[in-house]
This record gives C-alpha cells, sequence and structure tokens, in this order.
C-alpha cells in the first residue's frame, strides 16, 4: 500500500511537471550586441555596455505617461547619469543641444538644462501636474532588477528618474533603444 | 489503483490546459490615434458583444506613432487609425523590404475633423468670446493659451496652421505673433513666399513667459483647462465635446474641416524643429482633417479586421455626439 502511495505521488508530481507542456521559454532575453555612440561632431567615442556598466550607476525611480496617457510603471531603474557620459567627450554648454537617437530612426532633442534634470514637466499618479521635484536623467540599462529587454527599450533607454516611485513624467522623452548621443555645439 | 492513477494524471492534465486545444478567441489588435480613442472604446464594446469570440485590442498613440508601429517596430497589427489620411500614402505606400510589397495597398478614409477654440465657463472673458472677436480675444495679455507639442502631436502643429491661416481670414498679419509666436522662446521664423507661408519651428519649442502653456498632448491641455491653468486650448472638436468643454467654432475657412478649401489651407506649412522620425521629413502642410484606417499587409487576422473595418466604419457613418464626423 504505501509502495503504490509512493509511486501515485511521483506520478502525480510527475504529471504536474509535464502538464506545464514543457514549452516554457527562457525567460532570460539573450543579450543583443549593442554600442553607444558619444560625439560632438570632432571627437567621438564608443562604449560597449560593458563599459557602460563600468562606469558609475545611479539607480531612480521612473514612471511614465503617454501623449495619450497611458501610464508606464513605476519601475526601479539603474543605468549611468547621462552628465557622465557627457564629461566623457567633454561635457555639454549651456547653449548646446544634444540629439538623442536609436536604430529605428527616432530622434529627440534636450538642451543642457534637461539634461541636468529640470525642465521637465511632472505629474502625480492622478496625472495633475506637480512642481517638479529634483530628477536625473540617465540611460539605462536595468529595469526592477532585470537588464532592460528590448521590447521596453532596451539594452539602452533615456529615461526621467525620481526619487520616489509617485512621480511621472513626459514618456515623449525617453528614448529606446539609445545608441548615439551627439552634443551640437553652439 | 492504476486506474485512479490514470484518471488523477487526465485531470491535471486537462486543468492544467495542456491539451493542446486553445482558446478559440481572436485577438484583434488596433494601433489607433488619440483622438479616436473614445469612440473606438465604443466601437470595441460593441463588436465584441456582436462578436464575443474576437478580443479587440486598442493600443493609442499618436497618428505618426501608429504607423511607425508597424512600418519601423514591425509590430503585428491587424488596423491602423490614424487623425491624418496624408500619413497612410506617405509612410505606408512604400516596400517593406527588398522584392517585398507594400506596407499596405489601400486605405479608407471615414470621418472628418475640425480645430476649435476649447473652454470652460471660469476662462476669462468666457461671457465675451464669439466666433467673431475670438482672435482679439485670445491676444489679451491675461487670457492664456495652451497647444499641443507641434513636435508630438498633428492637433499642435494644426493649431499652428489655423492661426496663421487667421491672419489671411480677417486680414490682420498680427494675429500670429500677438496670440503665439512672440510667446515662444526662441520665436518661430515664419517665411512668406508667393507659394506660401512657412512657419520655422525651433529645435526646442517653449513658452517665453505665462501666456502661452505647450503639453505633449490634448489630454493634458484638457487637465490645464479644468484646473485654471489656461483659458482657451486648441482641440479637436470631437475631443472639446467629448470632455463636457464649451468651444467656439472656427470659420470654415480657417478650422482645416473642410474639402470644399483644401487650396486654401495648403497655403500655410509647418517646418518641425527637427527630424522626429527618420520616415517622414519636418514640414506639415495644411489640408482638411480626415480621419483613415487600414490594414496592414502583414495584418495577422486580415478577415476580421475587414470586418471589424466595416464596423467602425458603418459606426462612424452615423454621426453620433462627440465623434469626428462622418465623412460626406
Amino acid at each position: 500500500m504505501r509502495y503504490s502511495l509512493i509511486i501515485t505521488i511521483i506520478i502525480v508530481l510527475g504529471a504536474i511537471f509535464v502538464s506545464g507542456c514543457l514549452d516554457h521559454q527562457d525567460e532570460q532575453e539573450e543579450e543583443i550586441p549593442w554600442n553607444l555612440t558619444l560625439t560632438d561632431g570632432e571627437s567621438t567615442i564608443l562604449l560597449s555596455m560593458e563599459d557602460i556598466r563600468a562606469l558609475k550607476p545611479v539607480t531612480g525611480h521612473a514612471y511614465a505617461v503617454s501623449t495619450v496617457g497611458i501610464r508606464y510603471g513605476p519601475y526601479r531603474v539603474k543605468g549611468v547619469d547621462i552628465l557622465d557620459l557627457l564629461d566623457l567627450i567633454g561635457g555639454a554648454g549651456e547653449n548646446d543641444l544634444l540629439y538623442i537617437s536609436a536604430p529605428d530612426g527616432y530622434l529627440w532633442v534636450f538642451d543642457t538644462e534637461q539634461a541636468s534634470g529640470s525642465g521637465f514637466l511632472t505629474f502625480n499618479t492622478d496625472l495633475k501636474e506637480i512642481p517638479s521635484p529634483p530628477l536625473r536623467v540617465i540611460i539605462a540599462y536595468e529595469q526592477d532588477g532585470k537588464p532592460l529587454t528590448y521590447n521596453d527599450g532596451g539594452p539602452l533607454r533615456l529615461i526621467i528618474t525620481s526619487d520616489t516611485s509617485d512621480v511621472i513624467t513626459e514618456g515623449s522623452s525617453w528614448v529606446k533603444w539609445v545608441d548615439r548621443i551627439e552634443i551640437r555645439r553652439r | 489503483m492504476m486506474r485512479y492513477i490514470l484518471l488523477l494524471m487526465v485531470f491535471i492534465v486537462l486543468i492544467s490546459g495542456c491539451t493542446g486545444v486553445q482558446d478559440e478567441k481572436t485577438t484583434l489588435r488596433v494601433f489607433a490615434a488619440g483622438s479616436a480613442l473614445g469612440p473606438l472604446a465604443t466601437i470595441e464594446a460593441e463588436y465584441e458583444e456582436i462578436y464575443p469570440m474576437v478580443d479587440v485590442q486598442i493600443h493609442g498613440h499618436g497618428s505618426i506613432q501608429v504607423i511607425r508601429q508597424v512600418t519601423d517596430l514591425r509590430r503585428q497589427a491587424d488596423l491602423v487609425v490614424v487623425a491624418d489620411e496624408s500619413l497612410i500614402p506617405d509612410m505606408m505606400f512604400q516596400p517593406m523590404g527588398e522584392g517585398l510589397g507594400n506596407f499596405t495597398e489601400e486605405y479608407y478614409p471615414f470621418a472628418t475633423g475640425a480645430i476649435v477654440i476649447a473652454y470652460t465657463e471660469r476662462s476669462a472673458y468666457a461671457d465675451e468670446i464669439t466666433d467673431e472677436n475670438w482672435h482679439t480675444i485670445l491676444r489679451r495679455p491675461d487670457v492664456r493659451i495652451g497647444f499641443s507639442n507641434p513636435m508630438l502631436d498633428a492637433c499642435g502643429y494644426r493649431a499652428l496652421m489655423v492661426v496663421k491661416l487667421a491672419e489671411n481670414y480677417y486680414h490682420d498679419e498680427k494675429i500670429f505673433d500677438e496670440m503665439l509666436g512672440n510667446h515662444i522662446h526662441p520665436p518661430p521664423r515664419i517665411i512668406t513666399t508667393s507659394s506660401g507661408t512657412t512657419i520655422h519651428l525651433p529645435e526646442m519649442i517653449q513658452p517665453d513667459g505665462d501666456k502661452v502653456r505647450i503639453r505633449d498632448g490634448s489630454i493634458f491641455l484638457l487637465s490645464l483647462l479644468e484646473t485654471g491653468g489656461i483659458d482657451y486650448a486648441f482641440e479637436y472638436r470631437s475631443v472639446a465635446e467629448e470632455h463636457g468643454l464649451h468651444w467656439i467654432d472656427l470659420p470654415p475657412e480657417i478650422d482645416l474641416s473642410s474639402e470644399m478649401y483644401d487650396e486654401e489651407y495648403g497655403v500655410v506649412t509647418v517646418h518641425l524643429g527637427f527630424q522626429r522620425f527618420s520616415s517622414i521629413g519636418m514640414d506639415r502642410t495644411g489640408q482638411p482633417i480626415v480621419y483613415a484606417a487600414a490594414i496592414p499587409s502583414t495584418a495577422p487576422n486580415k478577415e476580421e479586421a475587414v470586418r471589424f473595418l466595416g464596423f467602425m466604419v458603418d459606426a462612424f457613418s452615423t454621426g453620433r455626439e462627440a465623434w469626428p464626423e462622418p465623412i460626406q
């Protein structure tokens, strides 16, 4: 009797195990080879993901709203402060503009005030405008403790972060799949 | 004993969804412009009630982003719905790759829109503004105006076109600068030639002072109107109606609503501050506001998309309250 019970338990556990249809994908997304080009028109630096991860990391809360009012987040993200990246090519001057672009053909332009975290609109979780708390612009490579997936704009995405999880920023600036940061000197 | 074990195993396999029998529901993915989302939510509910085995999933974006989901990002969509019909031939009548067909071969215009001046009863001079004096009221120093970012929203560059067209209509060449241009930093450059006027926007379009507020999309202007952050906003009429706002209808010669004035609208072009998308240029030229839909060549559920499109076009043709107008 005891033998039958053990066999039953083994078979039932086996059935439960295989009943997942054995079709689970490996949830770890394979890392896409990726480089980030930093340029100011005169000098150019090419950073690998390894180079970027070796820079001083920063973390923050991230919460975005799309142009049609859809919220994304909140997330906890990790990456590199964009000011640290700009410093690698001599930093950005007060009147310079930053052209941040991606291989899908998307481009967004920031001024240096924004690169320092100022000049953005911020909202509470009801999408009411609130005075902007301190913000930081980062080039993120991790979201909620995992590498940023392609669907979420990875391997590298420009993200505006705050110190708390209840601050929403405009998602139009969150450039996905960033592979180029160009300083236009003025 | 073995019989019970086998029965138990069959039961576990059945409840675990491992029988190979899939949920029969068809998912219909629709990418749609923000200003069409209200009506589409109603259409979705009505359609799913008639066809319960179809799950219509609507994803909202700006019109250009709607098309880019298919063309640049290669996402699977069964239908795209945009608030600017010209975007479809411009961006989708293009080959999907070497030796491949176009992203789509045809599109279906189904509704029209108009730009209006939306406001609330608390807006400054709400009891004074009319469809004749709006262009003087909005220029008053204490009146705050909102429009959406022309880089992000078609309603934004259309607002600029309407104000520029108003100069010709009212024979007053100061309207644009006094209402908007002088309150943007740096101010747009206006270049007029024999073929028309082009408004050249700076790369960073930002308000200069408190008179003008620029937001990413019209939803944020509605919020500002409700809280008194602005007095007037340039919006689509259907959006103003949907949100229970007051609005001023503008003359059809300038409100971008009528095919009759296609040529007149076309004299104004907005040249954007930078090329946000490599797949579309920086010039937007005035034309009637026409909503249109297309089924991408790569649509996974073409037959269902055709049926939904027909249902949607029929729904819009009835001219419901707070929806874009049916196409004539």
